[in-house]
């Protein structure tokens, strides 16, 4: 009888002990996430926009980019150039390119240079390069052979020059209805 | 002197600039993705990654039926449950005709549902956040446009492993055509090693 109670009593603490060590495991793990990988990227993107809207840098691209971002043909334009086989290796790294290309738009998105509703497809037209910088390792990291790797990393780019630009037409597409009456 | 006070002021007002920006987006976005990045790291574990692999096995499998499963399901699971770059790794279920297609498709949604899930690549979290903040600027609602980016990603995702899928097929087969034709080539250049003597013999003559 009391064994028994014993015997749940344990049962219950280690199951309450793995549930709070995981947690806090899991919370320690996003923590150093943040701090190494978030926290560095956000310090260069905060400056970046800190020069564009304070030096008034910002009004230049918004001649020069926003047209661009502001109609579908740009925005393919952006996504064919993005797909474009030897240039999607190099824009892709770290996706630092989307990722200041974004931000530069989304000031020109506040400031209202660019329409809202046209954000999603320039979801797609940044980004058309995601990965391909990454081909090889990410094959590796699936234990492909090296005849895959060789044959995987023209296949990606070669699609990536048809879906990329796709892919923002049907972004545009979906685009329809969004923001409708904020304008 | 003035041009000095006036270099001073400008200089320091770009950074003060941006360390507003830093401190709206320290304070906006990271207690957010803290909070939600230790919640989805605990269900995985209390999941076990184990059980995603059985799906992504099914999803390996041969067949136009298997379609959703390989270019939706598997690459969603991956990337939601594993996030990149460990994401990728399930790649190891796929036959090596499918491995290509299977990355893209992965590699491709790393961002799409980033309004919704940061946790999935909170590294390139501009990609999402960037243009984000000039709707929020608007003050236009964002889920409105997270949902939409994360179901035109999923349609974008699956059409790139279809397509990328075709392309590996046809590089494959001429790969092997063109092993082929050199296996042949080197069976003719060995055979023409011998003629030259023979060729030879007539001039001699």
């Amino acid at each position: 009888m009391m064994s028994g109670v014993t015997n749940s009593l344990v049962v219950v603490g280690r199951g309450a002990g793995t549930v709070v060590g995981t947690l806090y495991q899991s919370g320690r793990d996003s923590v150093d996430q943040v701090i190494r990988n978030v926290i560095p990227f956000m310090a260069f993107i905060s400056f970046v926009i800190g020069l564009i809207l304070y030096t008034g840098i910002g009004t230049v691209i918004a001649k020069t980019v926003s047209p661009l971002a502001s109609s579908l043909p740009g925005l393919v334009l952006m996504g064919i150039l993005g797909g474009i086989p030897f240039l999607s290796p190099v824009l892709g790294p770290g996706a630092v390119m989307a990722q200041v290309i974004g931000t530069l738009l989304g000031v020109e998105i506040g400031l209202g240079h660019i329409p809202p509703q046209f954000a999603l497809p320039a979801f797609f037209a940044i980004n058309s390069q995601v990965g391909c910088d990454f081909i090889p390792v990410g094959l590796a990291l699936g234990e492909a052979e090296q005849e895959t790797v060789e044959i995987g990393v023209p296949a990606v780019l070669f699609s990536r020059q048809i879906t990329g630009p796709l892919a923002v037409v049907i972004a545009y597409l979906a685009s329809f209805g969004l923001y409708a009456g904020s304008h | 002197m003035d041009v000095l006070v006036w270099l001073a002021t400008h200089f320091i007002g770009i950074f003060q600039k941006g360390a507003t920006v830093f401190s709206g987006l320290v304070i906006g976005i990271v207690p957010l993705l803290i909070v939600l990045m230790t919640a989805v790291y605990a269900l995985t574990r209390l999941i076990g990654p184990e059980r995603i692999d059985r799906v992504v096995q099914v999803a390996a499998r041969p067949g136009l039926q298997y379609y959703p499963l390989r270019y939706l399901v598997a690459p969603v699971l991956s990337v939601f449950f594993l996030t990149n770059p460990m994401a990728y790794t399930q790649g190891r279920w796929f036959p090596e005709k499918y491995k290509p297609a299977f990355y893209d498709s992965a590699v491709s949604y790393v961002h799409p549902p980033l309004g919704l899930f940061p946790h999935i690549n909170p590294g390139e979290i501009f990609v999402w956040a960037g243009i984000a903040a000039g709707i929020t600027k608007l003050g236009l609602s964002l889920p409105e446009l997270a949902v939409r980016y994360a179901l035109v990603g999923l349609v974008v995702i699956f059409i790139r492993g279809i397509v990328t899928e075709r392309i590996t097929a046809f590089l494959m087969a001429r790969a092997r055509r063109s092993q082929g034709l050199e296996a042949e080539a080197e069976a003719t250049a060995s055979s023409q090693a011998g003629t030259p003597e023979l060729e030879t013999q007539p001039s001699r003559g």
